[in-house]
């Protein structure tokens, strides 16, 4: 059990993370491409892509926090996962670049035109410009990047020494980390989606977009796992009870994003004001209605029916294919949320929104899959690992 | 059998310090072919359940069935009442406000499934009994305290009063004891 | 998350060693049998006097109505609406230590959570009393169920008091099955311990005949299991529904969307701060201390301090977004709050709410029981607080500054508030006094030997 050369990623790894990459490759120059015939809708469809994967990589940050922080069972069988997404998030600050130079393709208060031709962004350009915006994404990232680090170093370090004050130290951190990344994405979402229609506000509006980062992690990891564990050495050591515990969680974050979602529109609806509602209403014109009604079904009411079944949540296979749903209801919710704002009318879904999708996809997975075979699979030294294995 | 009617006998119950002897116990009893035959115990203990073979539960599907009930039920209520019954604007709102009846929906699920998870557990254990024969054996208090008990019906198949006494016997127990109708 | 509890060694024990099944029966179900000490009849029976202050209050306001407190026009939401959500926060402790950590599967549950849901129910009892009695014509709230009449009316469900309604009686009915259903073992222990006939039928009664057979702990177990299923996602709607008498309307301060998970997560922090409120002195008077240990207190300090943070968390997005927003309204709610007439209520309860909670990161302030307990009184009071600040403040500078007012409790207020308080502390002593405080049946199976799970 402590040889570690024995938890080594599969070498199919190796080849998984090859194919990514050229799907990645292909879709960045199908992307390009895009960008270069129109270069509004290349930003809008990349900032939802980005936001996509950017969710997941935040997500699998706290729930790895959260494991740190409960010490619970359930997250050493996938903790190199959720760590192997963290240190992706250098590469995703990176990636930002291109929404960083679109941004007056995006956010009105970055085009000066409409800002000059509207005294309520007028009002809030102190907080909302390109420069204090962009001063704000380096601090996320610096801050959030900075803890992920600190905490995959100590674990990898508990790897290499084995010693047990380690656990203990990285549950320390975990509890302030769990905070400042609440904080964080509160005023991300503020800054990424909300400020995109910048005369809304709902203050609801970062706890729901931690609640899909939760589906989003959890989504990801589900379908990791089941990759893991079809190949050596990780198919030793799944079980079924690991995936029971997975489908809990992931259901638990199914009814908690449903629960911020109703109940922002619940009080936005019976409110009815017109500075709130409006963002709804654009939400429901045309073509639009149909995601959100999608949503309501495929992200909350049918997830929310299979994984009431005790058997669907310990069989991997049929756990992974909800899991791919919601990752797909995923980008549909983001793309709900952000698209909108660029098409007042209706629906207008644009071919570069698929391959920003896969192109950003493509790369960050294969980052992951870089990163993942980096170190051992399994946290070997963690003292609560003997009880996380099946026993012999 | 017959004998064991004529005296008015339920059966023979053995009592046993220790869970494991109990579980043991169950196994055996099983085995060697009892059927009529019940364990009691001061605290639920998964294994007594399972070598008496007590598998899965009906309860989960009355939950679900109360859970639906209660959710069409609250919905139905509603509607019934906003949009046909009393149709009245509330500030322009539609009359099928269906987002504004979440929340009841929600608490009739909620309602019903509770109604059905209690009512349903104490139905399918044939609660409140006022009266059982098990309670006339002796040291049978304590069962709710800190003893194991197993008991062979009358009614078994197999059941015959001194074969079945030194089977008892023989798994160890502090003492076997007659149980009367 | 099945495995940390029991994988770690180190952990303090949730029970003292040496009990076994017969002792824990005897020594938790020997309180009932035992003699009344004599401190129970000053304490219930001051208690007592205080129900009887209740009694005169509600008197006088059926006698004279409404008039009698300190509603005003503008503010025509006092004390009876803030006991309200400060009780039936408190009530939620005790369905989510049965319920959510049930299905977390944290054993040390096991010691509070009988007693955490006795004070749920009588919590919610008089939490019930408020709607009820600021109707006008209390003889007349029946008129808020939907039942075929005379008149040809029905409720108005698109308003969130119709939704109160229903949260709040099936957050009663739901408490008090999952309170009985974990009732029935333990009332069969106490009827087959008790020596007198009259408690023998009356506790037999109660224990329906339950007499521990094996096939009946299977359905028993998957009827506790669902009922916490269900109970889990309940606690959250009913505080998230009383959010919303509050939310759904246009009143800046009220009008939030944060509101739900905000309100859910203070009900929550309302609660352990009560249960850690009685369960500190009562381990020390009823001698409980090997099954209400320190790491209990710990635990439930642990519990406060992150439901504290998202607490604070939402009183900051509020302030955030108020600026954000660059809603004029909604900023002077805010400075209202904190530079106005009502400003030391709120300073007040941002001292109790955040920061003497935050002394609970250190470990020695957790750990005694007596520095544990302060911090409790302190969230007490705090959420009390809370709820006059989000009621009043928000209210009394109406829309009109022709319309503006003040508003304090009158001595009907108060007394009616202390009364609750007796009436909530009379049925806790009646509660301690009649029935196990802790769940015996379950105590059994995290004893040592009692888990004999291979």
């Amino acid at each position: 059990m402590s040889e570690r050369s024995t938890w080594s990623a599969p070498a199919e790894l190796a080849q998984l993370e090859r194919k990514l990459w050229m799907i990645g490759g292909a879709g960045a120059l199908l992307s390009i491409l895009g960008a270069l015939l129109d270069r509004a809708q290349a930003v809008q469809s990349y900032l939802v892509a980005w936001l996509l994967w950017a969710g997941v990589a935040f997500g699998c940050f706290a729930v790895m926090v959260l494991h740190h922080l409960s010490r619970g069972g359930w997250g050493l069988m996938v903790r190199r996962v959720f760590e192997a997404a963290t240190k992706t998030m250098p590469l995703l600050a990176i990636l930002f670049v291109p929404v960083l130079l679109g941004l007056p393709h995006l956010y009105s208060w970055a085009d000066p035109e409409a800002v000059a031709a509207s005294e309520y962004l007028q009002q809030k350009t102190n907080y909302l410009n390109a420069s204090f915006f962009t001063l704000r994404f380096v601090a996320y990232f610096v801050i959030l990047g900075g803890l992920g680090w600190l905490i995959c170093r100590r674990s990898l370090e508990q790897d290499a020494t084995g010693d047990p004050r380690l656990a203990r130290r990285m549950q320390r951190l975990a509890g302030p980390s769990l905070g400042i990344y609440v904080l964080v994405a509160t005023l991300a979402a503020v800054d990424w989606i909300m400020s995109l229609d910048p005369l809304w506000y709902s203050s609801l509006f970062g706890v729901y977009f931690v609640g899909g980062h939760g589906v989003s992690a959890f989504a990801f990891v589900i379908l990791a796992a089941l990759w893991l564990s079809k190949r050596q050495p990780m198919s030793r050591v799944f079980t079924h009870r690991h995936f029971h515990d997975y489908g809990k969680l992931l259901f638990a974050f199914v009814m908690l994003w449903a629960y911020f979602a109703l109940s922002q529109l619940l009080i936005i609806w019976s409110g009815n004001l017109a500075e709130e509602i409006t963002w709804y209403f654009e939400r429901i014109q045309g073509g639009w209605k149909y995601l959100g009604m999608a949503l309501g079904l495929l992200h909350f009411g049918l997830p929310f029916l299979l994984l009431l079944s005790r058997n669907l949540k310990r069989d991997a296979r049929r756990l992974a294919i909800v899991a791919a749903l919601l990752l797909v209801l995923r980008w549909v919710d983001l793309y709900w949320q952000v698209g909108p704002a660029f098409h007042h009318g209706g629906l207008a879904l644009h071919w570069l929104d698929l391959t920003t999708v896969v192109g950003l996809g493509g790369i960050w997975l294969a980052a992951v899959a870089r990163f993942l075979g980096r170190h051992s699979l399994l946290p070997i030294n963690d003292p609560h690992l003997e009880e996380a294995l099946p026993g012999d | 059998m017959e004998y064991a009617r004529k005296v008015g006998l339920y059966g023979l119950i053995a009592e046993f310090d220790t869970s494991d002897r109990l579980i043991h116990a169950a196994e055996q009893t099983r085995a060697d072919g009892y059927r009529k035959l019940d364990a009691y115990t001061p605290y639920p203990i998964e294994e007594v359940s399972e070598a008496l073979g007590h598998h899965g539960s009906r309860l989960p599907l009355l939950v679900l069935i109360g859970g639906i009930l209660g959710a069409l039920g609250g919905f139905g209520l509603q509607y019934w009442v906003s949009v046909i019954a009393y149709p009245l604007n509330i500030g322009g709102r539609p009359l099928n406000s269906w987002i504004a009846f979440v929340p009841v929906t929600f608490e009739s699920t909620v309602l019903l499934a509770a109604l059905a998870a209690v009512l349903g557990m104490l139905a399918l254990n044939g609660l409140p009994k006022p009266y059982h024969p098990v309670f006339n054996a002796e040291r049978f208090a304590l069962a709710s305290r800190d003893r194991y008990f197993l008991c062979i019906e009358a009614e078994d198949e197999k059941f015959d009063r001194e074969a079945t006494e030194s089977f008892l016997q023989g798994l160890d127990p502090i003492g076997v004891y007659e149980v009367e109708n | 998350m099945s495995v940390d509890d029991r994988m770690v060694p180190h952990k303090p024990a949730v029970i003292a060693p040496g009990h076994t099944s017969a002792t824990v029966s005897d020594q938790i179900g020997e309180i009932v049998f035992r003699k009344t000490p004599r401190w129970w009849y000053f304490a219930f029976g001051g208690s007592f006097v205080l129900v009887m202050l209740l009694l005169m209050a509600l008197t006088k306001l059926l006698v004279e109505g409404t008039g009698i407190w300190g509603l005003n026009n503008p503010v025509g939401w006092g004390f009876a609406i803030i006991n309200f959500v400060w009780w039936i926060g408190i009530g939620h402790a005790g369905t989510l230590i049965s319920a959510i950590l049930l299905l977390l599967r944290q054993e040390w549950r096991t010691s509070i959570n009988r007693f955490a849901e006795a004070m749920t129910l009588f919590a919610v009892a008089c939490a019930g009393l408020y709607p009820l009695i600021h109707v006008g014509r209390p003889w007349l709230a029946y008129w808020l169920l939907p039942y075929p009449n005379t008149m040809g009316m029905w409720p108005q469900f698109r308003s969130p008091l119709v939704w109160d309604v229903f949260a709040v009686s099936t957050y009663a009915t739901v408490s008090l099955l999952f309170w009985y259903v974990g009732l029935i073992p333990d009332l069969a222990t106490l009827r087959d311990r008790s020596r007198s006939p009259l408690k023998q039928k009356i506790y037999g009664m109660l224990a329906m005949g339950w007499r521990g057979s094996a096939a009946h702990w299977h359905n028993y177990e998957t009827a506790y299991l669902l009922l916490a299923g269900l109970a889990t996602p309940l606690v959250v709607s009913v505080h998230t529904v009383v959010s919303f008498d509050f939310a759904v309307g246009q009143l800046p301060g009220w009008h939030a969307t944060i509101f739900p998970p905000y309100f859910v997560a203070g009900a929550i922090f309302a609660g352990f701060a009560m249960v850690l409120t009685l369960a500190i002195p009562l381990r020390a008077v009823f001698n409980l201390h090997d099954f209400i240990t320190i790491r209990h207190i710990q635990n439930m300090c642990k519990v406060m301090l992150a439901t504290g943070l998202i607490v604070a968390y939402g009183y900051l997005v509020e302030i955030f977004m108020a600026w954000y927003s660059g809603h004029w309204l909604e900023q002077f709610m805010i400075l209202n709050r904190i530079t106005g007439p009502y400003r030391y209520h709120w300073w007040a309860l941002i001292l109790c709410n955040i920061l003497v909670v935050q002394l609970l990161w250190i470990r020695r302030v957790r750990t005694n029981p007596v520095t544990a307990w302060i911090i409790a009184m302190f969230v007490n009071v705090g959420m009390w607080l809370e709820r006059f600040v989000i009621v009043v403040t928000s209210l009394h500078r109406d829309f009109l500054p022709s319309s503006w007012g003040m508003y304090s409790g009158t001595f009907w207020d108060w007394a009616t508030f202390i009364g609750s308080i007796g009436l909530f502390l009379a049925l806790l002593f009646l509660f301690l006094r009649f029935l196990p405080m802790i769940s015996i049946f379950e105590m059994r199976t995290i004893l040592p030997k009692g888990e004999s799970k291979s």
